[in-house]
């Protein structure tokens, strides 16, 4: 024979026995009382099965070596129910399939199979599930999705026409003194258990018979069940108001029924229809008059009267304060006698609960089917930096190198040599047309017409309301083509925006979002110069120029800038040839001593120049004023987006500025607070230990005081000092060398 | 296991009307992929009596054609929406939860991904495998 074991002891099953049958042919109840359904609407034969807890044991076929553990077993779990996974036990990744269909149609007994040929024969594309294949419906969504399990995994169904549901009914629990006893059965169970060859000893039916049985039939109704751990009698209130007891091992409860209706309780506002039993009324039991409503919760009739004495007499503010119809069953078991309930004390019969997902357990891996972490973008140089021993970090959207190993080597080559570091996660777009430069002016608050052809400015975007929204470059191609750069994260959203205004405005013009195509190597050290000559580029750039050439063989744009304090070239070209062109910089490089270098350093070295990264040093409400980038708003021009909001700001007092502060020693972290006088002050936005300076730098967000910033302020119980930007060249003489 | 190789193809952002127009050579794969923008593959140029036209090489897409039984059985377990049944037939979404362009011919599917995440959609093609 073969075995099954519950908590560590073997028991023997029969052939086609449920886990269930095989639990009750060794007299274990599954979770030591409570009527059993046999059809997974009940809460009463779960356990944890193979490692799964709350598995339906009447919905699962017995295995050899199947292990079960019973919930209520206080040997197994002390605290009467399994314990939450404390071992990272990784199950299998379970596969998800995602199948389209006009109709699907859940449940296929006969008003199912009914609904699913009338469907067909409608010429309707139709799919049909059915617990009976294996194929147990976990919830309907918004979409709509219908999500089914199945033994290959899960089911993800997007029925574009309709949802029937056809999943018949339940039978109704009994609620009386003594319902968690074992020995109770509704009588399709009875039934059932009868046609395994399960001995139910002697059975007193009360209500609907089963079949294939003898029973004793009880003429009454139902007052309580009596017995220690298992039912031995059940009394019964007769024609003549008298309490009879008749004795038994099993008692058979045919109390009536009610739809299995929550996946269409759960489909308001989409195309769900309830077939067959599904469809009909629900019978409504007798008040319960005591014993336990809702066994998943816990909830008594008595706390029932507590809650209703309290004023909770809405059917969805009950269900909120008992908890009752939330577990493991989903109301299955108490819906009909709350309902019941509340109409015997109010006036009328209340509709059922709003249903929502998930109808059954489910773990997490079948939660998780089908579904992905975030992507993070690599540029193509990402195997490049792995080779050179990168620490890759998600920054900005993108896997980027936060340091090759040595941050300050990194920093010194680009104050004092060469260094290459990937910047091409920077959005890049280009713009052409007859109206591209009607467009910017009317989106930058610089005037675009004044930069000239082959120069490039550095510019803020503003929204409606005088906030900083995105900075970058302008550079001119010719008079109606534009290359456009904006922060790494921020390349979506400027699309968008320029697309959006652009379309509202009606303008001629045709915008390319390249960040993704482009690579963007940025070259920069006193010895850049001397890097790029070596690699064939003959033109001599000035400051903010920019010009399209050959750089090592690979068509480049070379853009003559600065954001780390010191010569600077970057180099967009095709993205595909990142790393022939890298490999070449590297090469020609060696003996100026070029490095690469990652975000850290350049965090230390665009801090002493005081650079902004907007959305790190911005706040959703910073405005040109405060952060000290009046200069890069022309207010003379007629028109810009957020001009109007600047002038009327720019008229309220300063509460607050983006400064630099010094300190020495260690940086205090990003975040930090300010204080002055030990009230609030501010926080910072950047911070980093300055090598060149030998102190370290800030910025932060300043609050003033009677008009004023203060001159210092206490940081992490230090003093801080203010001092003007930038920390570093404030000439400027390195960069524009 | 297939693997996803940069695609040279020429990118073409102009006015719709001249797209609409626009005829490729015959050994060109043409994808609307929006309607002001095109991709051909391979990369060769077209003329579109359009002066504004941005029409620029692209290598920022990784490809890879899949027989069509192997491209279903993966876009069935990590494509949510409908697939377009006619041939040939050009489509694009998430696949896996990642932006994806889909080229169906009789035989074979075009499987096209942005560079940058390619690395990503081979690993969860592989775990569908």
């Amino acid at each position: 024979m073969p075995k099954l074991i519950v908590d560590g002891e073997p028991i023997t099953f029969e052939p086609s026995d449920s886990a269930l049958v095989a639990l009750l042919r060794s007299d274990k109840h599954p979770t030591g009382g409570g009527c059993l359904c046999c059809a997974g609407d009940c809460p009463h034969c779960v356990a944890t099965v193979d490692g799964v807890a709350y598995v339906r044991t009447c919905q699962v076929e017995a295995r050899p070596g199947m292990l079960i553990e019973r919930h209520h077993n206080t040997q197994v779990h002390p605290g009467g129910y399994p314990p939450l996974p404390y071992e990272d036990k990784r199950s299998a990744e379970i596969p998800a399939r995602n199948l389209h269909c006009d109709v699907v149609v859940i449940g296929q007994g006969v008003s199912g199979k009914e609904a699913a040929e009338a469907a067909r024969a409608s010429g309707k594309n139709v799919i049909t599930l059915d617990v009976g294949e294996r194929q147990e419906v976990i919830g309907i969504y918004p979409g709509p999705l219908v999500v089914a399990r199945t033994h290959e995994g899960m089911l993800h169904i997007h029925p574009h026409d309709e949802i029937v549901v056809a999943t018949g009914a339940a039978e109704i629990q009994p609620v009386a003194e003594g319902n968690r006893l074992m020995g109770l059965v509704t009588a399709r169970a009875a039934s059932l258990l009868a046609r395994t060859g399960l001995d139910l000893g002697k059975v007193v039916a009360l209500g609907t018979p089963p079949t294939g049985l003898e029973v004793q039939q009880a003429e009454g109704d139902l007052l309580r069940f009596e017995g220690e751990e298992k039912v031995d009698a059940v009394v019964i209130i007769d024609a003549n108001g008298e309490a009879e007891r008749l004795e038994c091992d099993t008692v058979s409860l045919g109390l009536g029924f009610h739809p299995r209706d929550a996946l269409v309780r759960m489909g308001n506002g989409l195309n769900v229809r309830a077939v067959g039993d599904c469809a009909k009324p629900s019978d409504i039991p007798p008040c319960p008059a005591s014993g336990t409503l809702c066994h998943c919760s816990g909830v008594k009739v008595a706390d029932m009267d507590f809650i209703w004495e309290r004023g909770f007499h809405e059917l969805e503010l009950v269900k909120r304060a008992t908890l009752a119809g939330t577990g493991t069953c989903q109301g299955s078991a108490c819906l009909p006698h709350i309902r019941s309930f509340l109409a015997d004390r109010g006036e009328a019969l209340q509709a059922p609960f709003t249903a929502r997902p998930l109808t059954k357990q489910v773990t997490m891996g079948e939660i998780a089917a089908g579904s992905q972490h975030r992507a993070t973008p690599r540029t193509a140089l990402h195997d490049e930096h792995l080779k050179l021993g990168a620490q890759m970090e998600r920054i900005g959207g993108w896997w980027r190198p936060w340091n090759y190993g040595n941050t300050l080597e990194e920093y010194w080559a680009v104050r004092e040599a060469v260094s290459l570091g990937d910047v091409s996660t920077l959005g890049k777009m280009q713009g052409s047309g007859p109206d591209a430069v009607k467009l910017l002016e009317r989106l930058y608050p610089t005037q675009v017409a004044s930069i000239k052809q082959g120069r490039s400015r550095y510019a803020l975007l503003l929204d409606e309301r005088g906030y900083v929204v995105e900075d970058g470059l302008i550079c001119k191609d010719s008079d109606t083509r534009y290359t456009l750069t904006f922060t790494s994260g921020g390349s979506s959203f400027a699309e968008l925006w320029l697309r959006d205004w652009a379309e509202g405005w009606k303008l001629d013009v045709r915008l390319m979002n390249q960040t993704m195509s482009l690579g963007a190597i940025n070259v920069t050290g006193p010895l850049a110069t001397d890097l790029l000559e070596r690699t064939g580029l003959s033109e001599r750039l000035r400051y903010m120029q920019h010009t399209e050439a050959e750089v090592a063989g690979v068509p480049c744009k070379v853009v003559r800038l600065s954001f780390t304090g010191e010569l600077s070239y970057e180099l967009h070209h095709p993205a595909g040839r990142s790393v022939e062109l890298w490999r070449a910089l590297m090469d020609l490089g060696k003996d100026l001593g070029v490095k690469p270098h990652g975000l850290e350093a350049l965090q230390k070295l665009r801090l002493e120049k005081g650079h902004i990264i907007v959305g790190q040093d911005t706040d959703f409400d910073s405005t040109p004023r405060r952060i000290v980038h009046e200069w890069a708003i022309n207010l003379r021009k007629d028109e810009f987006i957020g001009r109007q909001a600047v002038l009327r700001t720019n008229k309220i007092p300063l509460d607050r500025q983006l400064v630099g502060l010094e300190i020495a020693g260690d940086a205090p972290f990003e975040g930090a607070l300010l204080y002055r006088d030990s009230k609030y002050a501010g926080y910072v936005t950047s911070s980093t230990y300055s090598p060149v300076l030998g102190k370290s730098v800030m910025l932060a967000w300043l609050e003033l005081f009677d008009g004023a910033l203060p001159e210092e302020v206490t940081v992490d119980g230090r003093t801080a000092r203010r001092v003007e930007l930038p920390f570093y060249d404030p000439e400027g003489s390195r960069a524009r060398v | 296991m297939p693997v996803f190789e940069r695609m040279p193809a020429r990118r073409v952002v102009a006015r719709p009307e001249a797209l609409d127009r626009a005829k490729p050579r015959e050994d060109t794969l043409m994808l609307r992929v929006a309607p002001d923008e095109v991709l051909l593959f391979p990369d060769v140029d077209i003329d579109l009596g359009d002066p504004h036209a941005l029409s620029l090489s692209e290598t920022g897409f990784s490809g890879v054609w899949l027989e069509v039984e192997v491209a279903l059985n993966f876009l069935e377990r990590t494509c949510t929406w409908q697939l377009p049944s006619e041939r040939p037939a050009f489509a694009q979404g998430a696949v896996a939860e990642l932006p994806v362009k889909l080229y169906f011919e009789k035989d074979r599917v075009l499987i096209l991904i942005p560079a940058p995440y390619a690395a990503d959609f081979e690993e969860r093609f592989k775990a569908t495998q």
